[in-house]
């Protein structure tokens, strides 16, 4: 109990983390559902895509695994590129494959967007190869703030940029969602396309804007990842955007903020699981998380339950 | 004639089959084709245990692949040395399939009530969950494998006749494959097979006409799993080993491609899909790299393009098509014939004395009803007494919570207080399923037929609640089911017969999105009196009739009361109908009883006065 209560500061911040990063994949599959009631089964592989993107630019500018220029705006170059490609891709996707299915039934709106994933993934293992890649980022780093000691917690510069950079995306959506015209329009659209577009409001281009900001999100969550744990391969956009979409149901899928809430939630569990069990069982216990949800408390924690009109 | 000539077509059409399967692995160039020819078997039943789910009863289940996978696994470890248990296959093909299908039973019990796409994230959770385990399963005590599997399984031997040679597996797969096929054709031609059409089509309304939607759906799933964890097994053999990786998310596409490239709920379709990409990536191996992109690609463009797959609706498969406009020789029908033919022509069993009297026994009581949604109270305190071949109308402006009364005496909501009484027993809280087989069935003010099926078929679902036919008798045709299922024809069509031609002849193969506006209402009541219930909840009859067609269906009612003894509760906004028809009428205004009685006492009432028209002098 004692060692455990060592670990409890590391594996916060662990969670903490990781929690960032599932926040951000949630927002987006949260933001597509709210308006459009479709599960963005691809939303996983925009993810993995961002983090290519990521990759290459990190590629492209160094050499022998030294960055060319000041660290800070590799960085800064690599998440505006993954969130530029993603948000591309999302609004392609949705263009190409949704769109065509608006008035269909949901399943083949499902089905589509399983097609998409599928696709995806396997465009990318083509061009890029099943082997991951790795980020070099020990050189981004100067040496002596790689690894920050507070007390007996230990923790990385890197973890920290991860949950600064989450934290400050998840603040300035928050903001355009609250503030801004095109937050308020999102927020008509998502109670009620109909009389949002009676209003004057063009749903479709606010469909877009969803997409290219859900995808975004993450994209940039795709990069922060590679950067945490130094590789990316074609495979990992499946388990994330499960993970992602399990914190998007947590929260209550549609609410912007649950989805936050519900990633940093899930975050923490998975940290805190991994000091009771295996680590290869840490997925097991998310997914666990996942079925209990959906079977006890589907509109999640902060989502209404709306009764079925007859 | 033509009966017998379609018989000896399917005649024909078996014996090509059975003789194509019988020489097919002796045309196979070589082992490498025989293989493939086995696995396009296996890959047919795959296909067609997961149309059972995803294609009859509209269930997008992810976790399919994992009751393949149960299958291979239960193989692997009761005939291998991994435990040293060597039964032998008769013994453990029965085993594996039943096992697979109890997790797929589990597996519905705790997911069936999500719809949609949530049910496809838990069921993909579950997949997840399953190839952690066999992945992770090799430590401590060593169960699956990990990641290296289980291999060298015991050969099969099905009395003596050792399965070896890729010959011998081929002929086993394929007559297993043959056996699923005729099993998923016998059950789409049940009341099974239309009590899962149903619940695609409309829940609701499944629910409603008696088809206890949960439980068909928990079979759908157990059925798919049951072939799953067959062909599981027979894969593992054949295979003789078995890896995670065989039983992963790649492999559900693929699965999933084949139906839907067939044609979801089309059963030759779903076959020809399977055999199509069974076979086509051979042709492509040198694209191998590309397959699973292609497959990404089939299923994007035939959503977008062809959602109801290569077969869905081509016409030699599907029922053949009748001209609607002409009869049998040819020749165009005029359409008066049709529209102003004169009262059914045959007598409905069921009227209990013959003639109309009314009872005094009260069939249907409210007591103290109240449902509010979000703080609106839609009926409030509310009482009446329905009593025995009595028609009491309910009217009210609009909002007055009319719909309401009817969704809480079906059983679509549950009142927050009050009693339901049906012949004295307490019917609130009934599942709506249990209310239409206590005896009380309804229609819907906006139509919920079930569309794409045919006339007779929408009368044929409502008399799910009354037949009994299991699984085994439906696979093996037993003379119960055969008894049952004639049964339910001749009562459909006795049905569709009291509204004169308008239902019967040519339309009875129609679907029923061909029929006119009128004759949908006609068919939404046919479809509640099929069910045998005696006490009819009609929700705005002739909502949208002309006045022709008002007339006539206000005197169908009256007939259903007075020749065939029906208790009748009713929802109409004109107040004509209501007139002519109605024995008491209440009426309702912001939830509340505003009075009751016969129709002249209620039209004098000034409550009802002012909520129809406001009160004076504002």
């Amino acid at each position: 109990m004692e060692a455990y209560l060592q670990q409890l500061p590391q594996q916060l911040i662990n969670g903490l983390t990781i929690g960032g990063v599932y926040a951000l994949i949630a927002i987006g599959y949260t933001m597509v559902y709210g308006i459009l009631f479709m599960l963005n089964f691809a939303h996983g592989e925009i993810y993995m895509i961002g983090g290519f993107a990521g990759w290459w630019v990190l590629h492209l500018l160094s050499v022998n695994s030294r960055p060319i220029m000041n660290a800070a705006l590799i960085i800064s170059l690599m998440i505006i590129a993954a969130m530029a490609v993603s948000g591309i891709l999302g609004v392609l996707v949705e263009r190409l494959a949704y769109r065509p299915l608006r008035q269909a039934p949901r399943i083949n709106l499902l089905l589509s967007a399983l097609g998409v994933s599928i696709f995806l993934q396997n465009l990318v293992l083509n061009f890029q190869g099943a082997k991951p890649r790795f980020f070099h980022v020990t050189a981004l780093v100067p040496k002596h703030i790689r690894v920050i000691q507070v007390g007996d917690v230990v923790f990385s510069f890197m973890r920290i940029l991860v949950i600064a950079v989450s934290f400050l995306l998840m603040a300035v959506l928050s903001y355009m969602i609250k503030k801004t015209k095109t937050g308020k329009a999102m927020r008509a659209t998502a109670q009620d396309i109909e009389a949002a577009t009676f209003m004057g409001i063009d749903t479709d281009r606010i469909i877009v804007y969803v997409f290219l900001i859900g995808s975004a999100l993450g994209g940039a969550a795709g990069t922060l990842v590679g950067l945490l744990f130094t590789q990316v391969d074609y495979y990992v956009g499946f388990q994330a955007g499960l993970k992602g979409f399990t914190a998007a149901v947590l929260g209550g899928i549609g609410n912007i903020s649950g989805a936050m809430l519900g990633g940093i939630i899930l975050g923490l569990t998975e940290a805190l699981a991994t000091t009771f069990f295996p680590s290869e069982y840490k997925d097991i216990v998310s997914f666990t998380i996942l079925i209990i949800v959906l079977i006890f408390r589907p509109w999640g924690l902060m989502g209404e339950k709306i009764p079925e009109k007859v | 004639m033509t009966l017998q000539a379609t018989r000896r077509n399917r005649f024909l059409g078996s014996a090509a089959v059975l003789l194509a399967l019988f020489l097919l692995p002796y045309v196979m160039p070589n082992d490498y084709w025989l293989r493939i020819y086995g696995i396009t078997g296996i890959y047919v039943m795959l296909s067609l245990g997961l149309n059972v789910v995803a294609g009859f009863a509209g269930l997008l289940d992810l976790a399919y692949v994992a009751f393949f996978g149960i299958g291979g696994y239960t193989f692997a470890l009761l005939s291998s040395n991994q435990f040293n248990i060597h039964l032998p296959f008769l013994i453990v093909l029965p085993i594996a399939a039943l096992l697979t299908m109890a997790f797929g039973f589990a597996l519905g019990t705790t997911s069936i009530r999500l719809s949609g796409d949530y049910l496809a994230i838990v069921t993909l959770a579950f997949a997840q969950v399953f190839k952690l385990l066999l992945i992770n399963l090799d430590r401590p005590v060593n169960i699956t494998g990990g990641v290296n599997g289980i291999y060298n399984f015991d050969a099969i031997n099905i009395f003596g006749m050792k399965i070896v040679s890729p010959e011998s597996y081929a002929y086993l797969i394929w007559f297993s494959a043959l056996i699923v096929i005729i099993g998923c054709f016998r059950l789409k031609d049940s009341r099974y097979g239309r009590g899962w059409n149903a619940i695609r089509e409309d829940e609701l309304a499944a629910k409603v006409l008696g088809v206890n939607a949960t439980w068909m759906k928990l079979k759908a799933f157990a059925g798919g799993a049951f072939i799953a964890g067959g062909a599981g097994a027979l894969f593992a053999s054949f295979q003789d080993s078995v890896f995670p990786n065989n039983f992963d998310f790649p492999q559900l596409v693929i699965v999933y491609c084949m139906v839907i490239l067939g044609g979801l709920g089309n059963i030759l379709g779903v076959v020809l899909g399977a055999i199509l990409l069974s076979i086509l990536p051979e042709f492509l191996r040198e694209y191998g790299a590309y397959r699973m992109m292609f497959y990404g690609l089939i299923l994007i463009i035939l959503m977008a393009l062809r959602p109801q797959g290569l077969l869905g609706a081509i016409g030699f498969l599907s029922r053949t098509k009748k001209r609607p406009d002409k009869d049998e020789t040819g020749v165009l029908r005029a359409s008066t014939d049709l529209y102003y033919e004169a009262a059914p022509e045959s007598e409905c069993k069921g009227s209990e004395n013959g003639k109309y009297c009314k009872g005094n026994r009260v069939a249907l009581e409210i007591k103290g009803v109240s449902m509010s949604f979000g703080g609106i109270t839609a009926v409030n305190d509310l009482d009446f007494c329905l009593f025995e071949r009595e028609i009491l109308s309910i009217i009210g402006p609009n909002g007055a919570g009319k719909s309401t009364v009817f969704n809480l005496i079906s059983g679509i909501y549950r009142p927050e207080r009050g009693s339901v009484l049906y012949n004295g027993s307490e019917i609130a809280g009934l599942k709506p399923h249990q209310v239409l087989k206590a005896g009380i069935a309804r229609t819907f003010q906006n139509l919920r037929l079930f569309n794409k099926m045919t006339v007779l078929d929408n009368a044929k679902v409502a008399q799910f609640h009354r037949t009994k036919t299991g699984p085994l008798s439906i696979l093996l045709h037993l003379p119960r089911y055969k008894k049952e299922e004639e049964e339910c024809e001749r009562y459909a069509r006795e049905i569709l017969g009291l509204f004169g031609k308008r239902l019967t002849g040519y339309r009875l193969e129609q679907e029923a999105t061909s029929l006119s506006y009128a004759n949908r209402r006609r068919l939404e009541m046919a479809r509640a009196l099929s069910t045998k219930a005696r006490v009819l909840m009609l929700d705005e009859p002739s909502a949208g009739m002309n006045p022709q067609e008002t007339s006539e269906v206000t005197d169908f009612i009256k007939e259903l009361r007075d020749k065939y003894g029906y208790t009748i509760l009713l929802i109409e906004h004109k107040l004509n109908l209501v007139r002519r028809i109605s024995d008491r009428v209440l009426v309702l205004d912001y939830g509340r009883k505003i009075a009751e009685g016969s129709y002249d006492e209620v039209a004098g009432n000034t409550q009802v006065i002012e909520a129809y028209l406001g009160r004076k002098g504002r």
